[in-house]
C-alpha cells in the first residue's frame, strides 16, 4: 500500500514536471507572442514612420492606380534565380509598405528549379538569370501556362586582379588563353601569349605568376562566363567550351575575392555587384571593340562585353485571377525596376528599357 | 626457506607503485585523453567566441529588433531579424514533441517489454538502427513526396489527402518530416533507457500482483524517465538544427511578408522559414551585402542559445529524476 502510494506520488511528480515543462514552453511561446504582437503594431506604424518611404509610397499611389492603400489582401509566390531574388525581396518590402496585408513569399532555389516550379503552375512569378530555354518553354506550353517575359536588370561579370598587378585590360582571347581548356598547367600569364596571339589577341601578357579564382561549375555566373567569353574562342580552336580544371573554384564570392587579393598577379571573376565594393582591381575587357571598364552605364548599355540580362517570368492566368498578384507585378515593373534593382546593388535598366518592360507587361496576351 | 608474509608482498608492491613518474605509459595516456578533451573544448570555445564576436553588432545594438524582425533584402534594414525563423523552428520542435516522442517511446516499450525476440523483431530493430543513420536530406525527399507534392504515387494509393492536410510547403510538413527523422533516435535511446531498468524492480511489481501494464507504468517508465528525456530532448535539438530537409520541403530563403506570433496557428498553413535556413541564406548573401555576415553570425548565436537551453533542460530534468529514483 505504502509503496504503491510512493509510486503514485512519483508518477504525479513526473506528470507535474512534464506539465511544468509544457508551461515553460508555452510561456516562451506567449512571451515571443507578445513581442511579435508589439512588432506587428510597430509594423503598422512603420508604414507611416520612415518619411522618405511614405513619400515614395504616396507618389506611387497617385501615379499608379493599382496600389489601393492597404485594403488589398491575398497571396503571391515568387520563386526562381537566387541572383534575381534580392530584387524581388526589395520590391516585396516596398510593396508591403503600401499593402501590408498582401502576403508575399519570395524563394530563390535557382533559375532551373524555379522554371520547373513555374511551368508546373505553382508560382506566380519566377526570376531567371538567363532567358527561358526552349525545352522549359515547351513544358510550360504543354501544361497550358502562358507567361510574359520581363527584363528586370542587367548583371555584369567583373574580371579582376590584385591592385598590385600592372595589367589593366584583357581581351576575350587573353582570357581564353589563361583560363580555357588549353591553358591547363600554365603557371605564368606569359604562358598564354602564344594562344592569345593565335586568336588575334595582343599576346603581350607579362611573365608573372598566375593564380586563378572563380565560381564553381554549379553556378549561373560560371555558365554565363563560359557562354559569353569562352564559346567563341573555343569554337575557333575546335575545343570544348570549358575552363581548365586546375583553378581554385568556390561557391562563395568572398572566398574568390580574398583569393584575388591574396596574390599580386592573380586572376578571377565574379558578378559585378560583388566586385565593385571590394578591394580589387577590376580589369577592362576587350570584347572586340576596344577596352571597356565595367560601370553602371557601360553594363546597362551593353558596351561592356560581359553582361547578362536578368528576367522574371509572370504566369498571366494566375496573376490576372489574383488582384494582389497583379498589383504586385504592376508595382514591380514600375517601382521595382526604378528603385529596388539599384538598391540591392544591381545595374538598373536605362529608362527606355524600363518603359519597354512595363509596356510588355501591360500588353500581355 | 624464507617465509613470505602478506606484509612483505604489500611492502614490495608499495615500492613499485611509489612515485608518480614511474608509470610513464600511463601518464602519457592520461595526458593524451585529457588533451583531446581540451582540444574539443577549445574548438567549441573558439566557435562560440567567433560567432559572438561576428554577430555582436546586431546582438548588442538591436537585440529586440533582431529577435522580432523578418527576412530583408538589405542588412542595414532595421526590420531585419529572426522572428520568422524562430516561428518555424518553434513549431517544428512542437511537432517533434507531439508526434515523435509518444510514438517513439511507445514503440520502444513494445520492443523491450512485449515483442517476442524472434527474427522479425531483430529485423525491425536492425532497420531502426539503420534508419537512424540515414542522411537527413533523404528524409527531406521522403517529406517532399509524402506531405508536399501532389500527383505523386501517393495519390494513386489513396494517400493524396495527406497533402491537403499539411497544405504543401508549410511548417506542418516540415514538423512531420523532422518528426519522422528523429523517430529512430527516440526509439533507440528510449529502448536503451528501458533496458537499463533493473529486473528486480519489475519482478517486485509482479510479486505484489501488478499486471504487466501496471508494472510498466509504475516501475519501468519512472525509472527510465531520465534516460528517455535526455534522448528525446537531444533529438529535438537535432531537429531544430537541420537545414537540408527544409530546403527540399520548400522553406523560403528570400522574403516573407507574414511574421506571425508563436501562438498564431493559422500561419501553419502558410509558407515558412526556419533558423537554419536564415543562416544559410544570410551566409550566401554576404558577398552582395557584407552586413549579412553579421546577421548570419547573430542568427547562429540565437540558434545555439535555443539548442543549449534545450540541452540544459534535458540535463536538469535528468538530474532531478535521477535524484528521485536514488
Amino acid at each position: 500500500m505504502n509503496s504503491t502510494g510512493a509510486q503514485r506520488g512519483r508518477l504525479i511528480k513526473l506528470t507535474s514536471l512534464l506539465a511544468a515543462l509544457a508551461m515553460i514552453v508555452a510561456a516562451c511561446g506567449s512571451d515571443g507572442g507578445t513581442e511579435a504582437t508589439t512588432d506587428d503594431g510597430a509594423e503598422g506604424a512603420v508604414t507611416t514612420a520612415p518619411e522618405e518611404e511614405t513619400e515614395e509610397a504616396m507618389e506611387e499611389e497617385t501615379d499608379d492606380e493599382a496600389a489601393s492603400g492597404g485594403e488589398l489582401t491575398g497571396e503571391v509566390f515568387v520563386t526562381g534565380s537566387s541572383t534575381v531574388e534580392p530584387v524581388s525581396v526589395r520590391t516585396q518590402e516596398l510593396f508591403n509598405d503600401i499593402n501590408p496585408n498582401v502576403n508575399i513569399a519570395v524563394d530563390g532555389p535557382g533559375t532551373g528549379d524555379g522554371m520547373a516550379i513555374f511551368c508546373d503552375g505553382e508560382a506566380d512569378m519566377t526570376g531567371a538569370s538567363r532567358a527561358i530555354k526552349e525545352e522549359e518553354a515547351a513544358i510550360c506550353e504543354e501544361n497550358g501556362i502562358e507567361f510574359t517575359e520581363l527584363l528586370v536588370g542587367i548583371d555584369g561579370l567583373a574580371v579582376m586582379t590584385s591592385n598590385n598587378n600592372p595589367v589593366s585590360c584583357v581581351s576575350f582571347a587573353d582570357i581564353y588563353a589563361l583560363v580555357g581548356p588549353e591553358s591547363t598547367g600554365f603557371t605564368s600569364w606569359s604562358d598564354g601569349n602564344e594562344i592569345s596571339a593565335e586568336l588575334g589577341g595582343a599576346g603581350d601578357m607579362p611573365d608573372a605568376p598566375l593564380d586563378i579564382f572563380g565560381p564553381g561549375e554549379e553556378s549561373g555566373t560560371f555558365d554565363a562566363f563560359i557562354e559569353i567569353v569562352m564559346e567563341g574562342s573555343a569554337e575557333e580552336r575546335g575545343q570544348e567550351a570549358i575552363t581548365r580544371p586546375d583553378y581554385s573554384p568556390s561557391a562563395d564570392d568572398n572566398v574568390i575575392l580574398q583569393g584575388v587579393q591574396g596574390s599580386d598577379t592573380s586572376f578571377g571573376w565574379v558578378g559585378y555587384a560583388f566586385a565593385v565594393n571590394a578591394d580589387v582591381k577590376i580589369l577592362e575587357v576587350d570584347g572586340g571593340d576596344g577596352c571597356v571598364a565595367p560601370t553602371s552605364e557601360t553594363v546597362a548599355s551593353g558596351e561592356y562585353p560581359i553582361s547578362r540580362p536578368l528576367y522574371f517570368y509572370a504566369n498571366n492566368a494566375r496573376i490576372d485571377a489574383n488582384p494582389a498578384a497583379s498589383a504586385f507585378v504592376d508595382f514591380y515593373v514600375t517601382e521595382g525596376l526604378a528603385t529596388a534593382v539599384a538598391e540591392v546593388g544591381y545595374v538598373e535598366l536605362p529608362d527606355a528599357l524600363q518603359a519597354e518592360t512595363k509596356a510588355a507587361w501591360d500588353g500581355r496576351g | 626457506m624464507a617465509i613470505v608474509t602478506v606484509g612483505d608482498v604489500a611492502r614490495k608492491n608499495a615500492q613499485t607503485l611509489q612515485g608518480a613518474g614511474r608509470d610513464v605509459g600511463g601518464t602519457i595516456f592520461r595526458i593524451a585523453v585529457a588533451g583531446t578533451l581540451y582540444v574539443s573544448l577549445l574548438i567549441i570555445g573558439v566557435l562560440i567566441f567567433d560567432v559572438l564576436f561576428d554577430g555582436w553588432d546586431q546582438l548588442s545594438t538591436r537585440l529586440g529588433g533582431f529577435l522580432s524582425g523578418t527576412l530583408r533584402s538589405r542588412s542595414i534594414d532595421d526590420k531585419l531579424g529572426v522572428h520568422q525563423g524562430l516561428y518555424g523552428s518553434f513549431w517544428i520542435a512542437a511537432f517533434v514533441a507531439i508526434i515523435a516522442f509518444p510514438t517513439g517511446i511507445a514503440a520502444a516499450i513494445y520492443l523491450e517489454e512485449y515483442a517476442n525476440q524472434n527474427r522479425t523483431t531483430r529485423f525491425i530493430e536492425l532497420a531502426i538502427r539503420n534508419l537512424s543513420g540515414v542522411p537527413s536530406v533523404v528524409y527531406g525527399l521522403l517529406g517532399l513526396f509524402l506531405f508536399v507534392e501532389k500527383n505523386t504515387i501517393l495519390g494513386f494509393i489513396g494517400l493524396g489527402w495527406l497533402v491537403d492536410l499539411t497544405g504543401g510547403p508549410t511548417p506542418i510538413s516540415a514538423g512531420l518530416t523532422l518528426a519522422i527523422l528523429v523517430l529512430p533516435i527516440v526509439i533507440i535511446t528510449s529502448q536503451e533507457a528501458i533496458r537499463a531498468v533493473p529486473s528486480g524492480l519489475k519482478e517486485g511489481a509482479y510479486g505484489v500482483g501488478a499486471t504487466k501494464s501496471e508494472m510498466i507504468r509504475t516501475q519501468v517508465l519512472p525509472y527510465a524517465a531520465p534516460g528517455i528525456l535526455t534522448g528525446t530532448l537531444l533529438s529535438m535539438s537535432r531537429a531544430i538544427g537541420e537545414a537540408a530537409p527544409l530546403i527540399l520541403i520548400g522553406a523560403i530563403s528570400g522574403g516573407l511578408t507574414a511574421n506571425p506570433s508563436f501562438v498564431d496557428v493559422t500561419a501553419l498553413q502558410d509558407r515558412f522559414t526556419a533558423l537554419p535556413i536564415l543562416i544559410v541564406t544570410w551566409v550566401s548573401q554576404r558577398g552582395r551585402d557584407e552586413g549579412f555576415a553579421t546577421a548570419a553570425a547573430a542568427a547562429i548565436v540565437v540558434l545555439l542559445v535555443v539548442v543549449l537551453l534545450l540541452n540544459m533542460t534535458a540535463i536538469l530534468l535528468r538530474n532531478r529524476f535521477e535524484k528521485k529514483r536514488g
